[in-house]
């Protein structure tokens, strides 16, 4: 429940020094612009939710933050570093990106949830079998999901495959995209438990409003625009 | 022994011979005379100019000359693979041209100098024929690997960004695609290789033994160049694909729209 809201257009917010800072950020591609002088921090730890209806820009915010889409103006920082294409795998190795139908990568679940361990950047650190159960019963996820093919598994199965993943991968900035989607309520009760854990700060595009009450800022964006943000103190 | 020569009247009588298909191809109603007659003409004068230069060259005999040749066919068939891959040359041609050209000139400086070793290792009958016939066959190698290679990129382009977020460097995220773009280059002379001889003899083979050669050594040329065909298919397509990659991808490793051509 949103308990405290102001209208804040444009502007920038501080609590703490920001994890993720836009600064008058515009992106365009193909000549449309997708984004247009955006403006605004998150803190390690927060859960904020953008929201706006269909081709507002809120999925391009979550891809101009890992550096997929090119910035026409602005300036986007992670943990204060400036968004280069020398620095961008630093926010690639510490966010995990979830979609709505998210890729796995790989023929079986367990392929899937190894495949980062077979990337330079996180060899030698492979979980044990322990590890791989432990966290798949996190998620209300059966041990036996494992030996499952990636086609024959649903979509919420899938979204919590990849989250799975990140948590492996000891990711702690998530950008998620409509995540609990395909969730039934036990699920979803699972995911809101994971990212209850202040440690985790999450950037997120959703509609449901169980998962808004869960985030404590809300960005409105507004065909390309960001119009309003409410923050509130549920973290 | 010589081979026979076909006389002009002769020829006519083999041209005479297209006029079966085409009265077939009438008959079942494909108006395709047209396009047949341009391609027959085609064929003929471009095979006419080939057999002229191919003797100039021959008589002259001129290493530079020799050099200078195969350089115009590297050029050729760098715009072709190119055009056919539906990538602009602007950005690809060096490395198109540096793949194909240190693949051709390998496997053909191999065969000749240490295989075949004639007199004179720069002899336009050995280095012509040998370096087209590799060349040809690297070239459609190569346009199936940057076609196959990059539509796979952009039909995967959700699972490729996946592979990024999952802490894969550039190469690591596209090795997948790579692999599955020079296998389907290399396939079709693996495939070629295994059926030899069996399905149908092959051209090589065939103009050897009509040109009066021994079927043994006929077959001896045909293994050697099924062998340096399937070396360069394979040393080109991989060198492509390399430096390619470091060409069509942005700063940010995203495939670049403007590399590709608009279908």
């Amino acid at each position: 429940m949103v308990r405290q809201a102001h209208h804040e257009r444009n502007q920038q917010v501080t609590i703490m020094p920001p994890i993720i800072q836009f600064d008058h950020v515009s992106v365009s591609a193909h000549e449309k612009t997708i984004l247009s002088d955006i403006s605004f921090s998150l803190s390690s730890g927060e859960k904020a939710v953008l929201c706006g209806k269909s081709g507002s820009g809120k999925s391009s915010v979550l891809k101009t933050l890992l550096g997929l889409l090119p910035i026409k103006r602005g300036t986007v920082y992670f943990q204060q570093i400036l968004l280069t294409p020398a620095s961008v795998q630093t926010i690639r190795s510490c966010a995990a990106y979830i979609g709505q139908e998210p890729m796995l990568g790989a023929d079986n679940v367990r392929d899937a949830l190894l495949l980062p361990f077979q990337f330079k950047a996180h060899r030698g650190h492979q979980p044990t079998e322990a590890q791989l159960i432990e966290v798949l019963q996190r998620l209300k996820l059966p041990a036996d999901i494992l030996k499952q093919q990636s086609s024959r598994i649903s979509g919420g199965e899938k979204q919590r495959i990849a989250l799975a993943r990140g948590l492996l991968l000891g990711k702690t900035l998530y950008l998620l995209d409509e995540v609990t989607s395909a969730l039934d309520a036990e699920s979803k009760q699972a995911v809101f438990e994971v990212f209850s854990d202040p440690a985790l700060t999450v950037l997120s595009v959703a509609h449901d409003p169980e998962w808004l009450e869960l985030c404590n800022i809300i960005f409105e964006l507004e065909a390309g625009r960001l119009i309003e943000v409410k923050r509130h103190g549920n973290t | 022994m010589a081979t026979l020569d076909i006389q002009l009247p002769q020829m006519a009588l083999l041209y005479g011979l297209c006029l079966l298909p085409v009265l077939l191809l009438w008959l079942i109603g494909l108006r395709l005379s047209r396009d047949i007659g341009i391609s027959i003409l085609r064929m003929t004068i471009q095979l006419a100019l080939v057999g002229i230069y191919l003797k100039t060259l021959f008589d002259l005999n001129n290493p530079w000359l020799n050099g200078l040749w195969i350089l115009v066919m590297l050029i050729v068939a760098d715009l072709s693979i190119l055009r056919r891959a539906g990538l602009k040359a602007r950005y690809f041609a060096l490395a198109t041209f540096t793949a194909i050209a240190s693949s051709i000139l390998f496997s053909t400086a191999y065969l000749v100098i240490l295989v075949i070793q004639p007199t004179h290792y720069y002899d336009a009958r050995y280095i012509v024929p040998l370096a087209g016939m590799i060349l040809g066959n690297c070239l459609q190698g190569n346009v199936i690997a940057l076609e196959r290679f990059y539509s796979a990129v952009r039909k995967n382009e959700n699972e490729y960004a996946t592979f990024l977020m999952l802490g894969a460097t550039r190469w690591e995220a596209v090795r997948p695609y790579f692999r599955e773009a020079i296998k389907a280059a290399i396939n079709p002379t693996i495939a070629g290789m295994a059926t030899m001889g069996l399905v149908s003899l092959p051209g090589m083979m065939t103009g050897q033994i009509l040109g009066g050669s021994e079927p043994g050594l006929a077959v001896k040329y045909q293994i050697a160049i099924m062998i340096c065909i399937f070396t360069s298919t394979t040393i080109a397509g991989i060198i492509n694909l390399k430096l390619s990659v470091a060409i069509a991808f942005n700063a940010y490793d995203v495939l670049r729209d403007d590399v590709i051509k608009k279908p």
